[in-house]
């Protein structure tokens, strides 16, 4: 077992990039004194770009290999690159401004920010439960710590002590979880395990009682970082609490990372018990979806709305997963669906919170009630908030109706019919909250002496991005679904050690 | 008795008294001193067993730099610490009743499973390192590489996070809403 360097640093070229910038904006810190010096969020984004230039060069030349035995540098992974690495650029740009006036530590916030992308990146990659499970407390870890970063505010410090506790707990499910499965197959890579569960059914038959608990212990630990019902309890806080752009981050980047686990654990491990599995799933997705939509209802805080929306959007993701079928077409596999909603839902919930942190950085307030008359105050906020409620309620002609489309048109193909039927009511009753938001915005008045929304250039930057991207996706679709295509594949035979 | 069962009966119980005098002595220092004396007994159980790497890391992890750590909490709380209490209701009896269930659990798959001496792969790989802890590296910085640089970056994270969070807070608060 040689390592080869040349071959190795090639595919891990994304995650080193993001390590050494992580590591040389930490020494920067050091060094220069202004805390509004535009170096280290320069560094921060170089580092980025590059990162994302490697990733995007990865999947234009289909590298699939395995690196350092652990790590699958596969379609599937470089997917999930670019969507973590863009998330971060995004949060990055609306960071900036937001952290300057908060903190005089923006330093650290910009190295953690890569460091929880490297986690994002790790975990999508991963092959290998020992490595999965690093990466997965690699990611908890820098989560809580960017959650409890306003150090000053008490709700900043108790969401990030509640997501901590809950994902204590839920982490250590898994790896109890884990050690069950290594216990049965005596292996922790995936694919292993997956040859292990080739051998008839007969002859493995007391295996099973150990399997099954294995599964329902790793799908609560990575539940929880998909903020699935029931392991979503710690969302609403932790968003509420952490500072905007952090909660913009978690509900997309970190939130993909569990779905890129989800699939691997489940279609490259355990593809044998994949009935147990889907009838979990479809329980789990019509849970999340209905509590996530009904309880948003009731909400008149916009960041504790988004994350109520955001544990109804991931019961969405999920009906791709339950409808899996391997080796179907594109794109009834309910795999691609999942990748295009996870597009669709980047620039979306990305682009719904970027604007949140516009007006809380303009207005310094997070209630509902205080978009009254937003339209009369930031024509453009106003407008691009709605293209971005229509794209979370999944209408056209946004990315929301592509990806909503993708994962119904998924679950018809595999006849869930039930599971699709709620699906579509989910959908319809969150429009009423969506619309409600709009209705605040375009037809209440705004209040006495209400001064115009002003946006700094780097945010209004990425509001424009996120815009754009939602709209392109919902009237060219084609090369997000070309995109989603050539992701799909991932490693299913692996050589063996 | 041979010596080497002398030896192993003479450190179990060493190590099993020197833990139960940690739990019930009701002075920090001494219960730390008492963990060390468990921790050093441990290490000369695993020497016996023929795994010299692991018996030097539990000196010099456990009973080096965790104890000494310990030391430090238990002098920065002062020799008479707040007293403890229990949050959940028959917190004891439920204890006892868990501890008594996994030592019978324990003592189960100890009778009824079978035990082999160190044979195969594992033995034959020791000798083609040319040593326990040289297979352990050749393992470590090869094929669990990647889980092991991680292990460090996750400690790095967690000193960044600790400077974070624990710096105290501002007289002033411009920012609050």
């Amino acid at each position: 077992m040689q390592i080869n360097w040349a071959d190795t640093s090639f595919l891990l070229a994304p995650e080193i990039l993001l390590t050494v910038g992580a590591l040389i904006v930490l020494v920067l810190d050091l060094l220069i004194e202004d805390d509004t010096s535009p170096v280290l969020p320069g560094f921060t984004l170089l580092a980025l770009v590059s990162a994302f230039g490697a990733a995007a060069a990865h999947l234009v030349t289909g590298v699939d290999d395995v690196a350092l035995f652990m790590f699958a540098a596969d379609p599937l992974t470089h997917f999930f690159r670019l969507l973590g690495i863009g998330t971060a650029l995004l949060v990055l740009l609306v960071s900036v401004n937001y952290v300057q006036a908060r903190s005089k530590h923006t330093g650290e916030f910009y190295s953690l920010l890569l460091w929880v992308t490297l986690a994002v990146v790790l975990v999508a990659g991963a092959h290998d439960l020992i490595l999965l499970y690093l990466a997965f407390e690699f990611l908890s870890i820098t989560s809580y710590v960017l959650v409890g970063w306003l150090r000053d505010d008490a709700r900043s410090n108790e969401g990030a002590m509640k997501y901590l506790l809950f994902g204590a707990i839920s982490s250590a499910l898994m790896l109890y979880g884990m050690s069950l499965l290594y216990g049965a197959t005596g292996t922790t890579r995936l694919t292993e395990i997956a040859a292990f569960f080739t051998i008839p059914e007969t002859q493995i038959t007391g295996l099973y009682s150990i399997v099954v608990p294995a599964l329902v212990f790793l799908l609560a630990g990575i539940g929880f970082k998909i903020s699935l019902v029931p392991f979503h309890q710690w969302a609403p806080d932790a968003y509420e609490g952490a500072p905007t752009p952090v909660a913009a981050f978690l509900s997309v980047g970190s939130k993909s990372a569990g779905f890129a686990v989800l699939a691997r654990v489940l279609l490259e491990a355990m593809p044998a018990f994949q009935e147990h599995w889907t009838s979990l799933l479809v329980v789990l997705s019509i849970l999340t979806m209905t509590l996530g939509n009904l309880v948003a209802l009731r909400q008149t805080n916009m960041k504790r709305l988004l994350a109520y929306s955001s544990i109804a959007q991931a019961g969405y993701i999920l009906m791709g997963l339950a409808a899996y079928s391997a080796g179907a077409t594109f794109p009834a596999d309910g795999l691609s669906g999942v990748l295009i909603y996870l597009v669709a839902y980047l620039f979306t919930n990305v682009g719904v919170f970027i604007g949140a942190v516009i007006f809380e950085q303009a207005t310094g307030s997070v209630a509902i009630s205080d978009y009254a008359g937003l339209i009369r105050r930031s024509p453009w906020l106003a407008f691009t908030f709605v293209v971005f409620f229509l794209s979370l309620a999944g209408l056209p002609p946004t990315a929301g109706f592509v990806g909503k489309l993708a994962v119904f048109y998924a679950t018809v193909a595999k006849g869930l019919y039930f599971l699709a039927i709620i699906g579509v009511l989910n959908s319809v009753v969150s429009v009423y909250y969506y619309f409600n938001v709009i209705r605040q915005m375009f037809f209440m008045p705004a209040p006495e002496g209400a001064e115009r929304v002003r946006m700094p250039a780097s945010m209004g930057l990425a509001l424009a991005i996120s815009f754009v991207g939602t709209l392109l996706i919902g009237f060219y679709p084609e090369p997000f679904l070309n995109l989603a295509n050539m992701s799909r594949d991932f490693i299913s035979a692996l050589p063996l050690l | 008795m041979s010596g080497a069962e002398l030896f192993f009966y003479v450190l179990a119980v060493l190590a099993i008294t020197s833990a139960l005098a940690m739990i019930f002595t009701p002075r920090p220092v001494y219960a730390v001193l008492f963990m060390v004396v468990n921790f050093v007994a441990v290490a000369l159980l695993y020497l016996q067993l023929e795994a010299p790497f692991l018996a030097a890391v539990q000196v010099l992890v456990y009973a080096g730099a965790i104890m000494v750590l310990f030391l430090f909490v238990v002098m920065l709380m002062g020799p008479a610490p707040a007293p403890l209490w229990e949050h959940i209701p028959a917190q004891r009896p439920l204890a006892l009743l868990f501890a008594v269930g996994l030592l019978g659990a324990l003592a189960t798959a100890i009778r009824k499973g079978a035990f082999t001496p160190l044979t195969g792969t594992m033995s034959s790989a020791i000798a083609t390192a040319g040593g326990q802890s040289q297979a352990l590296a050749e393992h470590l910085y090869n094929r669990y590489l990647l889980p092991f640089e991680l292990t460090s970056l996750i400690l790095l994270v967690g000193i960044v996070g600790a400077v974070v969070l624990a710096r105290l807070p501002r007289q002033k608060n411009p920012t609050t809403d």
